[in-house]
């Protein structure tokens, strides 16, 4: 059961379009956890028919439509298909930005229990990355410049404010300090989404900070 | 949570039959419209929803005014060819005709706005849609939806609230840029917009 949701003033912006590709990504991971704010969604969607319906017309030409009918019998562009042999607990657009196994995504490993893999969105704002924690390994204690934004994937971690298991989100923001601990069992794979790098804040970890910047793109 | 397995499989055995729950049919013309094109490509039918919906979505387009004519235009084609395309798919009883052409108008207007901003991502905002496995397989929904229902209500939200929903639904803004805009700080712009959908979704469910 999903119990930590994204903000409403938060869904509202990933319903309106305005989120920016990365974080827009992170909530598409949530919702495909949680009925409660896929329900949420939809009821946000009409707010944004009702808007839409309001408009005041805007004129438009006659060979707009002319346009239109004659491209009524081109070929569909192809969609996307499911990576057949991809982890298929992972909500679609998550399993095709990994494209593949977690075990053949290229890992970096920062600590001992910690390893982290840095995916591509093209967001040139936000750093989209997985974090992987040993089987009740500890992330050390660190802290944000900006936003950080969770979504567990696999396993689950506590801290400081409660424990998270798949489908949860979290968002963080400034400078608290945390350091999330993996639950006993399994190993924990979350998503990450920041747009700031993270930063340790314990003396024997600092020396591991320039590792940290934060990979946009 | 169930897996994706057995939410899959319920939806296939339900099929088409797990629609027909009692929870008001709806029987406006522009779904109407919309069902034929799906289950018969309909030319006339189409002909019909484009002259009504194609002035909205330009009108959308303009909004904000961050897309020229030209490029307002060639959303219209792109968002009614999709309408075309995706009609198949469209649920009256899920979902509004106006609510699901702004969908696709929303979505086609993102990816424009990150075309031409010269945005390199591999991710269209089609990919951010739940595959049908992950929607709701025969979840009755309780609440009717209605994009006509919500327009009444939101003649009822205090003028302040409503211009912020304008200004994110419709120009496109993100809370910071609204507030940026309107000269508030950002925690006012975010407690509004909560207050109207918290308001939004009481008498939605009521």
């Amino acid at each position: 059961m999903v119990e930590h949701h994204p903000p409403t003033d938060f869904l509202t912006e990933y319903v309106a379009g305005v989120l920016p590709v990365a974080q827009s990504a992170c909530v598409a991971g949530h919702l495909s956890y949680c009925q409660r704010c896929r329900q949420l969604t939809d009821k946000l969607e009409d707010i944004g028919g009702a808007h839409f319906e309001q408009l005041d017309p805007q004129a438009v030409g006659e060979s707009i439509l002319d346009n239109v009918l004659a491209r009524l019998d081109d070929p569909e562009p192809l969609r996307y298909a499911r990576n057949e042999a991809s982890d298929a607990r992972l909500p679609g657009l998550l399993d095709r930005l990994i494209n593949g196994d977690y075990a053949d995504l290229a890992w970096k490993r920062v600590t001992q229990s910690l390893s982290i893999s840095y995916l591509k969105t093209g967001d040139p704002h936000h750093e989209f990355a997985l974090y992987r924690i040993a089987d009740g390994g500890r992330i050390p204690e660190h802290t944000h410049g900006g936003s950080e934004m969770t979504l567990v994937l696999q396993g689950g971690f506590a801290d400081e404010s409660g424990e998270y298991h798949p489908g949860d989100f979290l968002i963080r923001e400034g400078w608290d300090k945390h350091s999330p601990v993996a639950l006993e069992g399994e190993e924990c794979i979350c998503l990450a989404v920041l747009d700031a790098p993270l930063r340790f804040t314990r003396l024997r970890h600092r020396w591991l900070n320039p590792l940290l910047k934060l990979r946009a793109g | 949570m169930a897996t994706k397995d057995n939410a899959g499989k319920s939806a296939v055995a339900n099929g088409r039959g797990k629609w027909n729950v009692p929870t008001g049919r709806r029987t406006d013309e522009w779904s109407e419209a919309l069902v034929l094109v799906g289950e018969s490509q309909d030319r006339a039918a189409f002909t019909r929803f484009f002259r009504h919906f194609a002035p909205l979505i330009k009108a959308f387009a303009l909004s904000g005014s961050s897309l020229s004519a030209t490029h307002a235009d060639e959303l219209v084609q792109e968002v009614m060819l999709k309408v075309w395309q995706k009609a198949g798919g469209f649920n009256p009883e899920k979902a509004a005709a106006s609510t699901w052409v702004y969908t696709i108008a929303r979505n086609c207007r993102t990816d424009m706005f990150r075309r031409l901003q010269k945005f390199d991502t591999a991710l269209a905002s089609d990919d951010f849609e739940l595959e049908s496995e992950e929607e709701e397989s025969f979840v009755v929904l309780h609440t009717r939806r209605g994009a006509e229902r919500v327009r009444e209500l939101l003649g009822d939200l205090p003028p302040d609230q409503a211009q912020i929903l304008g200004k994110v639904y419709m120009e496109g803004k993100s809370h910071s840029e609204a507030a940026a805009e309107l000269d508030l700080p950002l925690g006012t712009v975010k407690s509004r917009v909560r207050l109207a959908i918290q308001k939004l979704q009481g008498l939605m469910e009521a």
